[in-house]
């Protein structure tokens, strides 16, 4: 036997990310920090020459945000809970129609022009539609985000199972498997990374549109409280709200990069210089 | 009862004849090996005979079976490996192995019993537990040959499955092969391009002309045959001064892999 089995490697090539990740981290961050810097110093500087309701200092922002976390609470967990549950949902309605577009031939044509049309629909257009359809805010908001969410699954999954090597299934068809046992042990594991990655591309998209959906018709929730800061005039309350909207982003980032990275760990690595 | 019978068959893909009148039997414990150049149709007729191509004439029985109409009779019979490997990238070495008898419902401790006793006895000790992407071309291809024999078929259906390999490789991986599946019983059809494949391992080869059909019969471990003699009469067979465009690639004495067309060394 002439190959050598390299023992070990992947143990140690984990033991060497973990030691480098923590420098990684924070050769990464610097330059964020930086910039963060710049804008709070600018904001300060320009706080110290207008009136408050065009630019609030840095201390009552955070003054405000302070108070968000502690006092408005519900109105940032209601919001998530509504982001979760709606995300949820897309991403089961619309991994259910990719596979069904890409498993069955005859519907495909159909389900994929209805999905089409309806990524074309702007999402101001199902906000307007939703206050018509319906009273309760909870249902617009979720059918809105399902309208405007599923058909990013929807084609990614359908365009994943079209890039399903074909080498693939003829080898494992050899076995002679069910069509669920297809389905369940080489299209999920396929398009897991696919789905990942809508996720991530799109989860800052789907969290501004529950925040308008909020804005246009519900009582908590971080769109309706920007709602009413921007009533009261309190600026400094907007601009809380909206750093707490980017920390968010960041959060959710760098939740499916772990993902991403634990889920994918069969991959090997790229490195392009 | 041949485990493979292949009678008459032709099959054509638009204008291009693929297979024409090909005929030949596999009996249960053979190892035959089917020859021919490049585009001779030989994966064609593999297709028909693993049940993924239905031929335009012609019967073909695998274990009694057709293969195309009655697919899912030969669910657990036939193990079959490929030119490229085809592992799946999110499944490690051990997890390949184990996925035909997942598919056939084995309970998972006995699955892990029994891929781990198919690395062992593929030489894979050791690897069980790294990806695809972590592993050598000739180790992938031994993960690729203990996924096809795990579910223990009774027929192995190979496609030039030692041919993408560097030379030495392919004789450890072919000699490897060879003496498993003879120790094993198992029926055996493994096309190949390369004569040495053929002449090493097979029982009976059966040279193919294109478009697919037997031009010659040969048994390379009959008494008083010789592998040089036998290597140049089915280069004479396949024929034509561009036989050395497919050539038959040998290792020279020193190790360095050349081309030898036709007794002379290009
Ligand atoms: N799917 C296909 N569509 C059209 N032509 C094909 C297809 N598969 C094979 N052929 C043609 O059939 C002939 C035989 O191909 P193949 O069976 O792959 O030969 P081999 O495996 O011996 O190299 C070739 O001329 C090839 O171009
Ligand atoms: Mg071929």
């Amino acid at each position: 036997m002439t190959d050598a089995i390299p023992a070990g490697a992947a143990e140690k090539r984990e033991a060497g990310k973990s030691a480098s990740q923590l420098s990684t981290w924070l050769a990464a961050g610097a330059p964020t920090l930086v910039v963060i810097a710049v804008i709070l110093g600018v904001m300060e500087v320009a706080s110290w020459y207008t009136p408050s309701y065009v630019m609030p200092s840095v201390s009552s922002i955070g003054g405000a945000l302070w108070r968000l976390m502690t006092l408005d609470l519900h109105h940032v967990l209601t919001t998530l809970l509504r982001l979760a549950i709606a995300m949820t949902f897309a991403i089961a309605v619309g991994t259910a129609l990719g596979c069904i577009m890409g498993m069955f031939r005859p519907i495909q044509p159909y389900l994929r022009s209805l999905v089409i049309i309806d990524a074309g629909i702007p999402a101001l257009s199902w906000m307007l539609i939703a206050v018509f359809w319906f009273r309760d805010p909870e249902i617009r908001i979720f059918f809105i985000l399902s309208v405007i969410i599923i058909p990013f699954y929807a084609l990614n999954v359908h365009d994943a199972i079209r890039a399903l090597p074909k080498d693939w299934v003829e080898a494992i068809g050899t076995f002679r498997p069910s069509l669920f046992q297809i389905f369940y042990l080489l299209i999920l594991p396929h398009i897991v990374p696919y789905i990942l990655m809508t996720t991530r591309s799109i989860i800052g998209y789907a969290m501004r549109m529950v925040i308008f959906a909020e804005l246009i018709g519900a009582a908590i929730g971080i769109g309706s409280a920007m709602g009413l800061a921007q009533g009261a005039f309190e600026m400094n309350v907007v601009l809380a709200w909206t750093v707490l909207l980017v920390i968010l982003n960041l959060v959710f980032q760098q939740a499916i990069g772990l993902i991403e990275a634990r889920v994918l760990r069969y991959r090997p690595e790229a490195t392009i210089r | 009862m041949s485990e493979i019978l292949v009678e008459n068959v032709t099959h054509h893909f638009d204008a291009v004849l693929a297979v024409s009148d090909l005929s030949f039997r596999v009996e249960r414990g053979e190892i035959v090996a089917l020859v021919g150049r490049t585009g001779a149709g030989k994966s064609t007729a593999f297709n028909m005979i693993m049940g993924a191509l239905k031929p335009d004439q012609g019967v073909v029985r695998v274990a009694g079976h057709d293969p195309f109409a009655n697919s899912k009779a030969l669910r657990g019979l036939i193990g079959v490996s490929f030119q490229n490997d085809r592992l799946l990238p999110w499944l490690t070495a051990r997890g390949n192995i184990e996925f035909g008898l997942r598919i056939l419902g084995v309970p998972a401790a006995e699955r892990r019993k029994r891929a781990d006793s198919w690395l062992e006895q593929t030489k894979l000790d050791g690897a069980g537990d790294l990806y695809p992407h972590q592993l050598s071309g000739g180790m992938r291809q031994r993960v690729s040959l203990a996924r096809a024999l795990a579910i223990d078929p009774s027929i192995v259906l190979l496609d030039e499955s030692f041919s993408q390999l560097d030379h030495v490789t392919s004789k450890t991986l072919r000699e490897d092969f060879g003496a498993l599946a003879r120790r094993l019983g198992k029926t055996c059809l493994l096309i190949t391009h390369r004569i040495d494949d053929a002449v090493e391992m097979a029982d009976r080869i059966l040279v193919l002309a294109p478009p697919a059909h037997v031009v010659m019969e040969a048994r390379p471990r009959a008494a008083g045959a010789s592998p040089k003699s036998l290597q140049e009469s089915i280069e004479r067979a396949l024929g034509g001064e561009d036989g050395a465009a497919e050539g038959t690639e040998r290792t020279l004495a020193g190790g360095r892999p050349a081309l030898v067309a036709r007794g002379r060394v290009a």
